[in-house]
């Protein structure tokens, strides 16, 4: 669905994105995660082709992203606003048009999706009438709107309480569900590990982590199980030590042993067991390892440290 | 520009043109600024008319000392007619071959006013003086000795208005009509008084034959370059104004970046300029309208000698010169942080536009001369003082200046909406600061 192939974009010979190299497949929804200045928002903007990298490559479904294929995605920035004083449905039905719908269509199309998102009611108001929350939702449809087949979302869930958060997960999974791609740009980790597939980690312009959210927390998982269960847990072979919180035990495993071998020696001693995982760290715990320790860093290169997000 | 482009394109230009003409704003600058220059001329014009004729009404007595002896005989009134001309009554046709038998009296419409103020000797200027302090004359003229010879005529007045011209020249055909009273008949001394009355000028005209030159007729031919140049340069300015208030607001309401994810900053930009220009070009319209119904059935009945030619080369000025400064404007727009910070530059810019309303007198009555061609091939200045030029009486404007003249705005515009459409993709998403003048000319130059 979506290519991107060594792209390197630098600002005052300051190189904001370098090399980054990943591919999105269709259907799935994606994040890119990265501390504030890593390069996201020049990421996705080079996606959207508002700017353009200085080098390597960036395709959509086979194609360079150009005026053409730019209509297949949807882009929701961090930096949004709307026309205040426009009406609600109007607001919405302007960017149907601008992204190919006939007039009348996107004023249909605008319409249902405000029913959607439980905002009909407040279609013939003035865009500034709304609550923030509200507002947000309605930025949320100017994303939405068109039937994209690439949704491209920085923060979207900023702002709105959890039903809203809710609705609007169930919203990309019906788009997801309908072929849609989703990328998504977030500092909410929790919501990574619930609705992501796959995530891209960035730090310093650099891509320091790639692979499905699976796989990434199990990477940085510590050599441990985590294990619920009835019985003596202390003193089976391969297991270091043991910690136990709420019911809940950590069992610390020694070099060499599997958690094959821990399961077999528990089930061997007659242990009751109601639950038994790899101990994998939650993404947040990844993340900020990634970030103070400068994995995945290349120091010979490194830019500047981590600040606002460079401008043109 | 392929279809899809194209309606995106409208689709901003539709959205642009009715957002800005269903304001209140609009509204009020279609009806309220023709309202305010209907009202500054009409105050004007009346308080004109209204002082000429308060400056005769108080002068009812005039005290005249005489050492030249020329005077003895004089009559003891004098007295003046005001002609109150109302520009709009209906005049004589003065097209055509100027026919002195046809034109007597012609164009002259309007209401006869007499006014009289007698006239007292005094013997010296120490008894007029007493006269004059004591209120009994409004004025004192004093005729030398040597009168004759060197002139020198003093007045005395105790006060003297803006109009002191009008009570000058009654006083004026008074001594002329007396100083030859009695040496030759009647008939003469009048026609002595009143030289150049009922005087008709011919002008050589565009097309070649002599033209009669009639006052209000005079007055359509200097009005109207100007009337011309400033819808021009208003259309132009109000047009750039609203380009840069409509960037400068989507760049505080911070949805540019959503927008141009559905549209190039390139085609934002035209239908900007589209959009905003038709609403400038209505405004413009509307104006023209008003100006019609109001002064129209005149200019109807006076004609103008403005061949069509010059008025297709206005619009072609018009779009040229719109596009220059509306590409400025958005560039400025884009550059800028809010309204205000925008306002503050491109001050600058439409200034440029006004300058040949301030030299208006002297492109119109030396159309030819280095000033106004310079000024005509400027492209700041080129669309209004080109307008002024072809449209003043009797200009003869070489066809190489115009072509020179739009083929240098054609290019002006050129630069500037390349320019202004790098500058406006990078701009758009800075926030927060200014960039300094050759950080924009190098993104003018390179672009993103």
């Amino acid at each position: 669905m979506l290519e991107v192939r060594n792209v390197t974009k630098r600002y005052d010979d300051r190189a904001v994105v370098r090399e980054v190299s990943f591919e999105v497949q269709a259907g799935e929804i994606f994040a890119l995660l990265g501390p504030n200045g890593a390069g996201k928002t020049t990421l996705l903007r080079m996606i959207t082709d508002i700017i353009r990298p200085d080098s390597g490559a960036i395709l959509l479904e086979g194609r360079p992203v150009d005026g053409a294929t730019r209509r297949a995605i949807a882009y929701l920035p961090e930096e949004r606003g709307l026309y205040r004083r426009s009406k609600v449905v109007e607001c919405l039905a302007y960017f149907g048009e601008l992204k190919g719908l006939p007039r009348r269509a996107a004023r249909a199309a605008a319409a249902e999706l405000l029913a959607r998102v439980e905002l009909e009611a407040w279609a013939g108001k003035q865009v500034q009438a709304l609550s923030k929350g509200m507002q947000q939702k309605l930025q949320l449809c100017t994303a939405l709107i068109g039937a994209p087949r690439l949704l491209i979302l920085d923060e979207p869930f900023t702002g709105l309480d959890p039903l809203n958060v809710r609705l609007f997960e169930g919203i990309l999974h019906e788009r997801r569900q309908a072929g849609a791609t989703v990328l998504l740009s977030t500092h909410q980790m929790n919501k990574v590990e619930q609705v992501c597939d796959r995530a891209l980690m960035m730090n310093r312009g650099h891509m320091v982590l790639h692979g499905t959210v699976r796989e990434i927390r199990r990477r940085y998982a510590d050599h441990a199980v985590v294990v619920r269960a009835e019985g003596v847990l202390g003193g089976v072979p391969g297991v270091r030590s043991v910690e136990s919180v709420n019911g809940e035990s950590r069992l610390m495993l020694e070099p060499g042993a599997t958690a094959d071998q821990v399961l077999r020696a528990l089930l061997d001693r007659g242990v009751a067991i109601e639950a038994f995982a790899p101990a994998a760290l939650p993404l947040e715990d990844i993340f900020v390892k990634v970030v103070r320790e400068g994995i995945g860093l290349d120091h010979g290169q490194s830019g500047p440290p981590p600040a606002a997000e460079p401008t043109p | 520009m392929n279809g899809d482009a194209l309606r995106r394109v409208m689709t901003v230009a539709r959205r642009e043109f009715l957002t800005t003409i269903r304001r209140r704003a609009f509204l009020f600058t279609v009806l309220g600024t023709p309202a305010y220059f209907a009202v500054v001329m009409l105050v004007t014009s009346a308080a004109e008319v209204r002082e000429r004729r308060e400056v005769l009404r108080e002068l009812s007595a005039v005290g005249v000392v005489d050492s030249s002896g020329l005077f003895a005989q004089a009559t003891r009134e004098i007295r003046t007619q005001l002609r109150a001309e109302n520009p709009f009554a209906q005049a004589r046709g003065s097209r055509g071959l100027p026919d002195p038998r046809s034109l007597s009296g012609g164009g002259q419409a309007g209401t006869i006013e007499e006014f009289r103020a007698s006239v007292r000797f005094y013997p010296g200027m120490a008894e007029a003086e007493a006269a004059l302090r004591a209120r009994e004359v409004d004025q004192v003229i004093v005729v030398p000795e040597s009168y004759l010879e060197a002139g020198g005529v003093r007045r005395y007045a105790r006060s003297s208005s803006l109009f002191s011209g009008t009570d000058g020249r009654a006083i004026g055909a008074w001594l002329a009509r007396n100083l030859v009273r009695g040496r030759v008949d009647s008939a003469l001394a009048a026609r002595v008084a009143r030289p150049v009355e009922g005087e008709r000028l011919y002008n050589l005209g565009r097309g070649g034959a002599f033209e009669l030159k009639d006052d209000r007729r005079q007055l359509v031919d200097i009005m109207l370059p100007l009337v011309f140049a400033l819808l021009l340069g208003m259309c132009i300015t109000i047009g750039g104004q609203y380009l840069l208030q409509g960037v400068a607001e989507e760049k505080e309401s911070r949805i540019l970046e959503s927008l141009l994810c559905a549209i190039s900053p390139g085609e934002l930009m035209t239908g900007k300029l589209f959009g905003l220009g038709g609403a400038g070009l209505l405004l413009v319209g509307l104006w023209s309208a008003i100006g019609a119904l109001t002064a129209g059935p005149m200019l109807a009945t006076l004609g103008t000698s403005l061949p069509p030619w010059i008025l297709l080369l206005a619009v072609a000025y018009f779009v040229l010169g719109y596009l220059f400064y509306g590409s400025m404007m958005i560039g400025i727009g884009a550059v800028t942080n809010n309204m205000r910070e925008g306002q503050q530059f491109s001050v600058w810019i439409t200034l440029g536009s006004f300058v040949p309303m301030i030299v208006f007198t002297s492109i119109v009555s030396r159309p030819n001369s280095a000033l106004a061609v310079g000024l005509s091939l400027f492209p700041l200045t080129a669309p209004t003082s080109m307008v002024m030029r072809l449209s003043a009486p009797g200009a003869v404007v070489p066809a190489w200046q115009i072509g020179l003249s739009l083929l240098l705005l054609a290019a002006a515009m050129s630069l500037a909406l390349i320019g202004s459409a790098r500058v406006f993709r990078i701009g758009l998403l800075l926030y927060g600061k200014t960039p300094n003048l050759p950080e924009i000319l190098r993104w003018a130059r390179r672009g993103a």
